[in-house]
């Protein structure tokens, strides 16, 4: 029943951004007649709207293609569609895992850039073998030539025969096709050993449960057996399997190989999870497959709704998304100024961003977000060890005799001219520099150890406009270590705000309160009364700020043909403060909360 | 059916040149440009028009703005108040304002004007620094200014002047003197405006270029309260936001603006103001824009009554609560605000209310959303 292994390839695409992957893959759809031209909608895979807007893929995609080549056979392509950020890496990991190769797309006028190094790396780790498209060719500022002498010299990747292609007329495609059936391997398995199929993705459908995208790796996998996730230790029955072409077409089974969803019924996508076994039910003892990570949130953010009546429906919002969302995690949280919210967690700072706009966009909810913070461990006088997601939740000094903070091994590709800057940055960031290795004579890899908390704040953006945005970021948890943090806490008329507070490395408590106090001085708008922002640790005031009372805010001329107009500005005006929190009295910004995160040092 | 227009405004869209501040709808035409007549013969139609439909018949202001009017010469003018004074009883008792500029206001000028019914005269002085005129594009001096307040004065009791406050590089002491000239010189009602920058205008390309200074809104505060210290001891009080005049000298036509009375706009982006019991509607060009309902018409002339001296009696406050429940507690929370007090069964603006009206506005007009 099941295809021949020999007869399939599994392979994906990547690329740095705008390299042309979703014109490419859609080119693909089209010439293998898996989709026509007339139901073509620009970049099919990208499903979400935040992922098409943003030029980002979120999810992991898996479309089945069959291609009928050159040596008259017909082959089964299964196209995997990786998500693209940092955030993401462990679910990329998982996905490439499912593949045997990748198809390295270069855009002809730009060459090898960060993404595509990075990219080109993470395959490479993957034991895929990598197929170089240098794309765009129909562009009169290519140069196919130099781009080939860039992967040969930048990626060790030999480029001979390259593909030369443009996703947007099509040139080439042929040839890549070609390609993936010769060069890329079949997978390779066990059709009489008990199932083995590797979960890369997973997703809640409303009407049939949990869907999961998975690769069989032994055995075969049909509607009715009775599987185990080993990892879950989860035991369930299965509704359907089918393939995506792109719309999902059941199918009687999936064997060795072989791409495709599963239909499981189960009602939380927490118990389907990325990286995760599955087995028959009698197969129980089956080895699990090598990478399977349990997903932990890195940073945690307070959410809460700009208008209160709108915490139950964010509560409904988060509900719903954490369907599909196994990464999001979160919990009621209480602010003195912000009222009742939750406490959020992510699993980076992309996907929080993503999330934040989705509850906005999809449930049309005003949301404001306080400063991202990580876990901390905080040791106590009396013998007990807290877990802290939020700066509120920090014992008084007094009870604590140690923290410890969460650090990263973090590593960077970049071009060498640009060591210095990035040693700097890092360096200011808390940074300990451990090794620099030359990949190549245009890349230099740097590994150091940093703390989440300084990653999280901007460094990724700093890293790249330091860069010229050649650089590229991965990072791996590398447990917690002891620091010096305090709670360093803002105060504005004299009150503390939880919402504001913040932890920092001692060493650096004075020169955050300092730029953070002359921030929020420019954010805060001047008020009926003068309201004084400080900074300060326990009760010690280590910076202070002013802003002065408003002396005039008044429209003089109000006659005939003014009034309408007059009217109409100030309902702009109650506009704008509608975007503001009220507390105690002083009408705060929402930029403020975020304030600390672009503390320019 | 509507209730009877009360106010008449007619709008001269003619200048000189340009002031670099102005936004109004106005354009710089040489003196004697045949647009100038055609333009004042198609506003005589119009005054003949709404005489026919009856709009004049209880006129009891009228107030001709631009622009410049009196750039526009003896000739027209002359024509235009003719026409007018055929068309509608404009009696002594009628108010009858005209705005001009000391360039262009002759003795001849104002002889004929006031022969033909204008009973008061808006001089666009601004300022007495010849460098600030400059710098403002006036094309006067502080001599011109000076002199045609004294031919105004040949003729017209009723003379008022504008002031500008918190113009770059203005000090305090420019501005107090501008003050004194205009106390010396005996004028009788005085307006004084800070200077705002308007989208569009020189002014805001020229700020954002840096060529000129940005306003200090904290300068013109402290100016917008020295004019009420130097004004109100010699007698002008303060009877509006930017309005200061001896008692009886107050503008009528402005006071209908600001209480509530319905009001046609003659001329090129004039606005009228047409109103029965349950809506109030603004009409220019032809277009509708502003209609309001009777709780938001309740709501407008609350905020306008709060712009001036009078604000509202507790009575008034009572009545209003019919239609605006609310009104008691937010004009308490004004006060707690300190943006209004109350004297004697009164809710006025305090200097809070005078300096930052915008939030309390804001909280009345919001009372009608």
């Amino acid at each position: 029943m099941s295809q021949d292994p020999k007869r399939i390839r599994n392979f994906s695409i990547i690329a740095h951004i705008d390299h042309g992957k979703s014109t490419l893959s859609d080119r693909i759809l089209e010439m293998t007649g898996t989709i026509s031209s007339r139901d073509m909608k620009e970049q099919v895979l990208d499903s979400m709207d935040i992922e098409r807007e943003r030029g980002i893929t979120i999810k992991s995609q898996a479309v089945r293609v069959d291609y009928q080549a050159e040596d008259g056979q017909t082959y089964q392509f299964n196209l995997i569609d990786t998500p693209g950020h940092v955030d993401f890496t462990y679910e990329v990991s998982r996905s490439l895992a499912a593949c045997e190769g990748a198809v390295l797309v270069v855009d002809a006028t730009q060459g090898v850039e960060a993404q595509t190094v990075a990219n080109a790396m993470m395959a490479m780790n993957a034991g895929l073998e990598i197929i170089p498209l240098i794309n765009k060719i129909d562009l009169p500022a290519a140069e196919p030539e130099r781009v080939r002498t860039e992967i040969e010299d930048g990626l060790a990747i030999p480029a001979d025969d390259a593909v030369i292609a443009s996703g947007k007329t099509g040139d080439g495609v042929h040839d890549l096709l070609e390609s993936v059936v010769y060069n890329i391997p079949a997978p390779e398995g066990d059709a009489t050993a008990p199932l083995r199929a590797l979960i890369f993705d997973s997703y809640f459908d409303p009407y049939r449960g949990v869907v999961a995208l998975i690769r069989v790796v032994d055995g075969s996998i049909k509607r009715g057996d009775r599987v185990h996730m080993i990892a879950t230790g989860i035991d369930t029955l299965v509704e359907e399997v089918g393939v995506r072409r792109p719309s999902e077409t059941p199918m009687p089974d999936l064997g060795v190989g072989e791409v495709g969803y599963l239909v499981t019924g189960l009602k939380e996508v927490s118990k389907v999870k990325v990286g995760d076994t599955i087995t028959t039910v009698q197969g129980r003892g089956a080895s699990p497959l090598p990478g399977y990570r349990e997903v932990k949130p890195m940073v945690y953010t307070g959410l809460f709704p700009i208008d209160g009546d709108q915490y139950e429906p964010l509560k409904e919002a988060l509900e719903k998304l954490s369907l599909n969302d196994p990464a999001l995690i979160w919990e009621p949280e209480k602010s003195h100024a912000l009222g009742f919210g939750f406490r959020v967690g992510f699993l980076g700072l992309l996907h929080m961003e993503v999330i934040k706009e989705r509850l906005e966009r999809e449930f049309d909810l005003e949301l404001l977000a306080t400063a991202p913070s990580v876990e901390y461990h905080v040791f106590k006088t009396n013998g007990e060890m807290v877990s802290l997601h939020s700066p509120q939740e920090m014992p008084d000094p007094g009870e604590i005799v140690s923290v410890e903070e969460p650090y990263l091994k973090a590593k960077v590709l970049i071009p060498p001219d640009y060591v210095g800057a990035v040693m700097d940055l890092t360096v200011a960031r808390r940074g300990t520099f451990i090794t620099m290795d030359y990949l190549s004579t245009t890349t230099v890899e740097l590994l150091w150890e940093i703390p989440l908390s300084e990653l999280i704040m901007d460094y990724f953006d700093k890293l790249k406009s330091g860069t010229k945005g050649y650089a590229s970021l991965d990072y791996e948890f590398d447990g917690y270590k002891e620091s010096k943090l305090v709670k360093l806490d803002i105060l504005l008329s004299g009150k503390p705000i939880d919402a504001l507070s913040f932890i920092v490395h001692k060493d650096k408590a004075y020169d955050r309160g300092k730029v953070l106090t002359e921030k929020l001085k420019s954010i805060i708008p001047r008020q009926m009364f003068e309201v004084p922002i400080q900074a300060a640790i326990g009760g010690r005031v280590l910076a202070r700020e002013t802003v002065k009372a408003k002396r005039k805010d008044v429209l003089a001329k109000c006659y005939g043909g003014d009034i309408t107009r007059k009217r109409k500005l100030l309902e702009k005006q109650k506009a704008g403060k509608k975007r503001m929190k009220n507390i105690g009295n002083v009408e705060v910004p929402q930029e403020a909360f975020m304030a600390i995160l672009k503390v320019d040092e | 059916m509507y209730d009877a227009y009360k106010a008449l405004y007619l709008h001269i869209p003619f200048c000189k040149q340009r002031c670099i501040y102005c936004d109004f709808e106005t354009q710089a035409l040489p003196h004697g440009d045949a647009a100038i007549t055609a333009y004042i013969d198609s506003l005589i139609e119009e005054i003949r028009h709404a005489a026919k439909d009856g709009k004049l018949a209880e006129i009891e202001t009228v107030y001709l703005g631009g622009g410049t009017p009196s750039y526009v010469g003896g000739k027209n003018l002359s024509a235009l108040l003719y026409a007018l004074s055929v068309s509608m009883h404009l009696t002594s008792d009628v108010e009858c304002s005209m705005e001009a500029n000391p360039e262009s206001l002759t003795e001849a000028l104002v002889k004929d004007v006031w022969a033909l019914g204008v009973n008061r005269l808006s001089l666009g002085v601004q300022s007495f620094d010849d460098a600030l005129l400059k710098k403002l594009g006036r094309v006067h001096s502080a001599d011109d200014a000076r002199r045609a307040i004294d031919t105004a004065q040949k003729r017209f009791d009723n003379v008022s002047i504008d002031l500008m406050c918190g113009i770059p590089e203005q000090t305090f002491e420019d501005f107090h003197e501008s003050l004194k000239i205009a106390l010396d010189l005996g004028v009788k009602h005085v307006s004084v405006y800070p200077l705002t920058v308007e989208e569009g205008t020189p002014l805001a390309k020229m700020q954002a270029k840096g060529e000129i200074e940005e306003v200090d809104q904290d300068f013109q505060a402290l100016m917008m309260q020295m004019a009420a210290s130097i004004l109100e001891p010699a007698g002008l009080l303060r009877y509006e936001v930017a309005s200061y005049a001896l008692p009886g000298y107050e503008c009528k036509h402005n006071l209908a603006y600001w209480t509530g009375k319905p009001y046609i706009g003659l001329g090129t982006s004039a606005v009228t103001m047409t109103q029965n019991a349950s809506k109030r509607m603004r009409t220019q060009d032809g277009g509708v824009i502003d209609e309001l309902d009777r709780r938001q018409m309740a709501a407008e002339d609350l905020m306008l009554a709060m712009r001036t001296t009078q604000g509202i009696t507790e009575d008034e406050l009572r009545e209003v609560t019919l239609l605006l429940p609310d009104a008691p507690l937010v004009f308490r929370e004004l006060a707690q605000k300190g943006f209004v007090e109350r004297i004697d069964e009164r809710y006025q603006p305090t200097l809070a209310g005078w300096l930052c009206g915008n939030e309390m506005y804001g909280k009345i007009i919001d009372m009608a959303p």
